[in-house]
């Protein structure tokens, strides 16, 4: 068999999905026979974690990023060390504008949009979930470097980048989406580690091509439960 | 083709596929598609199996999922089908798996010879302890032995500690540590609704317009169900979260508003609200009229700050008349005057619960608790939302909080107290009837009177009536009020100290015997938190070298002593077993538990669960089986009515003076739960908040001429500390106040606290004392 | 040859009326366990074939709804 040159390429059908996805949901929204008031629990639109909602918010920078300056410092090794395990909440790494506070105010003058600070010489990360305000709850700061008492706790390390069925296809998504599930929050802009930094930015549905690794995209399933698997 | 071609294609085939799987997800959310489908795709991070459990750490219960990897947990994310936590979790549920792994764990008995704990085996260990509990009754009597057990205990460890203790050793020497932080929440549950644990449940959260934090300070304590409160906030519009405490917190800068009080004024606060509330016609006359009566208790009660102190309230019935009559006294221009709260802002609050128009969340954990009238803290916060009719009803809901990840579901359900049995009370007939009947002992066992709370077991310690204490899954020595007294009397001679824990505490250095625990997901259990949710998890790890959970710990040493019929049950099946011996106190509509093999599927089950469903709010027959009639039914009281008390203000046994000018307050931060045994073992924790400090406020450190960082000296009448202080840094106490968290065993506050305690729910007051306060 | 997945939609309880006709066209199906909802995969040898086949699909008995999510074009040179 002759040297094939394999190639792909994706049919761009994202407006047609989502229109036809928000048609459909809204049609079986009108089929269905539950009262409005059900509807209207406020319940059941709290906190929807996790949500795929996030992965087209910051479409709008698609464009600027590609045009961004290369010029970020952040490597993979400093962001994976910065966190006990693959996929823990990463520590805060710089001096703080104030303990009080949950730090919805303070962390996300820089944290939500990103940009550079010539405090810290640096560009400023971009959070992928924004909406959560008490930063503070699941993020904190080193203040020592010393221990109490020592670990026997192995970390998780991170799985291999660039995890691809075949030259050239679209690397799977080595990692979990809970809260995370904003993709160019953290691949694109020049505070993305190079590493993990797109080259396309501009095609936002990231996941169109992009798909989870079998592992952490499975959700834990019960036979049953108090909220079904439909909450 | 080759089979090149082919794997490829049917790759290709495998992601054309996985990416519909994808775009239905977010399409249909909660779409199950069947597991093969993605085998044989790329892999994420390797053989990692996802558990659930409920987390460690305290009562707010947030689901978690457990990675685990070859035998180790690896990783942790939240449940995102967890109704409590819908995947969020705080700083400490990530990390918390990082707490099994300790370099020091405990993993084999240690045993004092010589002065010295030398390692030994567990038999020779239980054997031990099992000789010395029976030597000890065969000279002392029963009740010369005690077991002080935990909030963290799960609920058969509990079960066991009851059955051994209550029915068959027939000694009501039985306490938990619960008693410090839950017990004046359970007697003003009982009081004023004869039935303990909130009516409502988080849910309450997502309906509720104005939240009312009680000397609470959640961002750092509650942090999932306050970010739920943020979230809501940000959702809708006019949620309100107003924060009331005696110092500034993380809660007070996001709150809408935050009002300060001076240390015990809130009870008079409470009562200038329902003040205002009646004097403005904003109560709920209807449902006064058919669902309240009105009762007046003793007063000038006393602290308990002598050996064998005792109370006993009687209740007396009111008339609103006498109410409104009582209430006199708590104008808001007399209580502002008191408790440095504006009259606008007690008008304010008063309004926020008045206007009929808006559903009130109360929120309260340690402020009202840990308080010399912490019963009557928690009778007036339920009088207000009796007034004005809001409770049990989706967002109207004076909401009890908890500490500990069980201290609901082992201590308050299971009834790991003196006075407790699994159902109901000793020293009532029919309770202690059903539990004989239920654990086939004969009822002349169960002594129908309680012996010593908390405090008082830790007195008779010191004073020689109690000579044999088993301590499991907590940390005395860290945590009694006026801790010294209590120290010295666990190691005087002739005591002897049983401690199941799984790293060395302050309290294992007082143990005569150290039993290694095996800890959390290293065996399997259920915890019970704050909403009436029971959450089930299994054994997911091997415990750490000879570890044994402490129920298993109890029934060994049970067995030695001849018990071995009472609890016939193997180590694999002896959870199981014992849940269905357990089920049988709570049958009934009023407190139906689930069956085994529900709690095994469910991310966790509300009780009462009747009918296989759960139940989210009680005494409205709208939501709950139980309650009859066509709306509320407060049927936890014989008279079927909520009891609004008549509870005065009463100063606070001991206040700032010329000695001792300033109030001092312990507590909690965000990233160490309790006494730091645990998180003190995860890096991240640790090197967060690596020791205790001072915070002060800025004019009094200037004064004192300290800034953040130097060494101040705390002195109370009971000892004195060296820390170092903090200013303008976490929290921001009022002038005057000093606060100091409790977490550091190096540090230990508690020599400085004072053992001075609620006389209805014998719970001692943590936050309140008066230091000195120097330049050291 | 292109490979494309569609996400099926069936009528109320017709799920698996849909699946069975979807495999008589020769398309692997992958139902949902709890949504009437399919995941379609296609494989054909040529763009001709796949054109034929949408139409098939379209008109199909059971089908409520049809939706293309990706598509691939396994190219030989």
């Amino acid at each position: 068999m002759t040297n094939k040159k394999s190639s792909y390429f994706i049919i761009i059908i994202c407006g047609v999905l989502l229109s036809s996805a928000v048609f459909i949901f809204f049609a079986a929204l009108q089929e269905s026979k539950r009262p409005a008031e059900t509807l209207q629990q406020p319940g059941s639109e709290t906190m929807a974690l996790p949500t795929e909602a996030g992965v087209f918010r910051r479409w709008a920078m698609a464009l600027k990023y590609k045009d961004m300056p290369e010029g970020g410092s952040r490597n993979l090794a400093t962001y994976y060390a910065n966190r006990a395990y693959h996929g823990a909440p990463p520590l805060i790494p710089h001096p703080l504008v104030s303990e009080q506070g949950i730090g919805g105010r303070t962390c996300l003058q820089c944290h939500e949009n990103g940009g550079y600070t010539e405090q810290f010489s640096a560009f400023a990360p971009v959070t992928p979930h924004p909406e959560w305000l008490n930063c503070r709850q699941c993020h904190v700061p080193k203040k020592t470097e010393g221990l109490f008492a020592g670990s026997n706790f192995e970390k998780l390390q991170a799985p291999p980048l660039g995890q691809a069925a075949m030259p050239g296809s679209p690397p799977v998504i080595p990692h979990g989406l809970q809260n995370r599930e904003n993709c160019l929050s953290c691949h694109a802009g020049p505070a993305a580690p190079i590493a993990i930094k797109t080259t396309h930015p501009e095609r936002v549905n990231c996941r169109q091509c992009h798909v989870p690794a079998q592992q952490e995209a499975e959700v834990f399933e019960r036979p049953g439960g108090e909220l079904g698997s439909n909450w | 083709m080759s089979t090149n071609t082919l794997d490829r294609r049917s790759f290709i085939k495998k992601m054309a596929a996985l990416s519909a799987m994808a775009a239905a997800a977010t399409m249909f959310p909660g779409i199950v598609f069947p597991n093969e489908q993605e085998r044989g795709l790329p892999q994420g991070d390797g053989n990692i199996a996802w558990k659930k459990s409920p987390c460690r750490f305290c009562g707010v219960g947030c689901g978690l999922l457990i990675g685990v990897q070859n035998g180790k947990a690896v990783a942790v994310k939240g449940d995102p089908a967890s109704s409590v936590n819908k995947g969020l979790c705080c700083v400490k549920g990530y990390h918390s798996v990082l707490a099994l792994y300790g370099k020091d764990r405990l993993t084999r008995p240690l045993i004092r010879r010589n002065g010295k704990l030398e390692p030994a085996s567990m038999k020779e260990a239980l054997d031990l302890v099992a000789s010395k509990m029976k030597d000890t009754i065969a000279k002392h009597g029963k009740d010369s032995v005690a077991i002080y057990g935990s909030g963290q205990w799960t609920i058969p460890d509990g079960y066991v500690a009851s059955k051994l203790m209550k029915g068959v050793i027939g000694t009501n020497n039985l306490e938990a540590n619960a008693r410090l932080c839950m017990s004046s929440a359970v007697t003003g549950f009982m009081t004023s609704f004869g039935m303990d644990e909130p009516m409502g449940c988080y849910e309450d959260i997502d309906h509720a317009g104005v939240f009312v934090t009680w000397g609470n300070n959640m961002a750092e304590m509650h942090p999932v169900l306050f970010s739920r409160m943020l979230d809501q906030r940000l959702r809708r519009k006019g949620v309100l979260i107003i924060d009331f405490a005696t110092r500034t917190t993380r809660s007070s800068t996001a709150s809408d508003r935050s009002i300060l009080f001076k240390p015990q004024t809130d009870l008079a606060v409470a009562n200038a609200i329902c003040h205002e509330i009646l004097k403005n016609n904003w109560h709920n006359r209807g449902f006064l009229q058919k669902h309240c009566v009105f009762k007046k208790g003793k007063t000038n009660i006393g602290y308990g700050l002598e050996d064998n102190f005792k109370f006993t309230d009687e209740p007396k019935d009111m008339t609103l008349a006498e109410f409104k009559a009582f209430l006199e006294d708590y104008t808001p221009e007399k209580v502002s005057k008191l408790s440095g709260v504006s009259v606008k802002d007690i008008k304010y609050l008063a309004s926020l619960y008045g206007d009929p128009n808006k559903k009130v969340m109360s929120l309260w954990c340690m402020g009202p608790n840990q308080h010399t009238r912490g019963t009557w803290m928690n009778n007036v916060i339920y009088n207000i939302h009796l007034l004005t009719g809001k409770i049990s009803t989706p967002g109207n809901s004076p909401f009890s909080l908890t500490g500990q990840p069980s201290a609901c579901g082992t201590v308050r359900e299971v009834g790991t107290l003196t006075h407790a049995l699994p159902y109901g009370t000793v020293d009532n007939e029919h309770a202690r009837e059903k539990a004989a009947k239920i654990w086939g002992v004969p009822v002349g066992n169960i002594s129908p009177k309680p012996t010593y709370h908390t405090v008082e077991m830790f007195r008779a310690l010191d004073r020689g009536d109690v000579k044999f204490i088993w301590i499991q899954t907590t940390n005395p020595m860290v945590t009694m009020p006026k801790l010294k007294r209590y120290r010295d009397g666990a190691k005087k001679e002739g005591r002897f100290v049983v401690v199941s824990d799984v790293y060395p505490t302050p309290t294992t250095d007082v143990a005569d015997v150290v039993l290694p625990a095996a800890m959390w997901i290293e065996r399997e259990g259920m915890f019970g938190n704050s909403e009436r949710r029971t959450q089930h998890f299994e054994k997911m790890l091997q415990p750490q070298g000879e570890a044994k959970s402490d129920a298993w710990q109890m029934i060994e040493v049970a067995r030695r002593m001849g018990y071995e019929k009472y609890f016939p049950w193997t180590e694999e099946n002896h959870v199981e077993k014992i849940w269905e011996e357990y089920y049988k106190f709570h049958e009934g509509d009023k407190h139906g538990i689930a069956p085994y093999e529900v709690l095994k599927k469910e991310p966790g089950v509300q009780w009462p669960y009747v009918n296989g469903k759960s139940t989210k709010w009680r005494y409205h027959v709208k939501y709950d089986p139980a309650a009859k009639g066509d709306s509320f039914d407060f049927y936890g009281k014989p008279d079927g009515k909520a009891w609004i008390w008549a509870r005065p203000y009463e100063a606070p046994p001991e206040s700032p003076d010329k000695e001792y000018p300033f109030w001092l307050n312990t507590g909690r931060v965000l990233e160490h739960w309790h006494t730091g045994s645990l998180t003190r073992r995860v890096s991240v924790l640790h090197q967060a908040v690596p020791h205790s400090y001072a915070e002060l406020h800025p004019t009094d450190a200037s004064r004192l001429g300290v800034k953040t960082g130097d060494k101040v000296k705390l002195t109370s009448r009971r000892g004195s500390l060296v820390l170092p202080a903090s200013v303008n840094e976490r929290g921001l106490p009022t002038p005057g106040q000093v606060f100091v968290p409790f977490f550091d065993e190096g540090l230990l506050i508690n020599e400085l606290t004072l053992d001075a305690f609620c006389p209805i729910s014998r719970q001692p007051d943590y936050k309140k004392c008066a230091v000195r306060v120097e330049k050291a | 040859m292109p490979i494309k997945s569609y996400l099926a939609l069936a009528y109320e309880n017709q799920l698996e009326a849909l699946r069975s006709e979807l495999l008589d066209l020769g398309c692997e199906v992958i139902p949902s366990e709890n949504k009437d909802v399919l995941v379609v995969v296609t494989d054909v040898p040529s763009q001709a074939e796949d054109e034929v086949l949408l139409e098939r699909l379209q008109g199909l008995e059971h089908i409520r709804h049809l939706t293309l999510v990706s598509a691939f074009e396994d190219e030989k040179s």
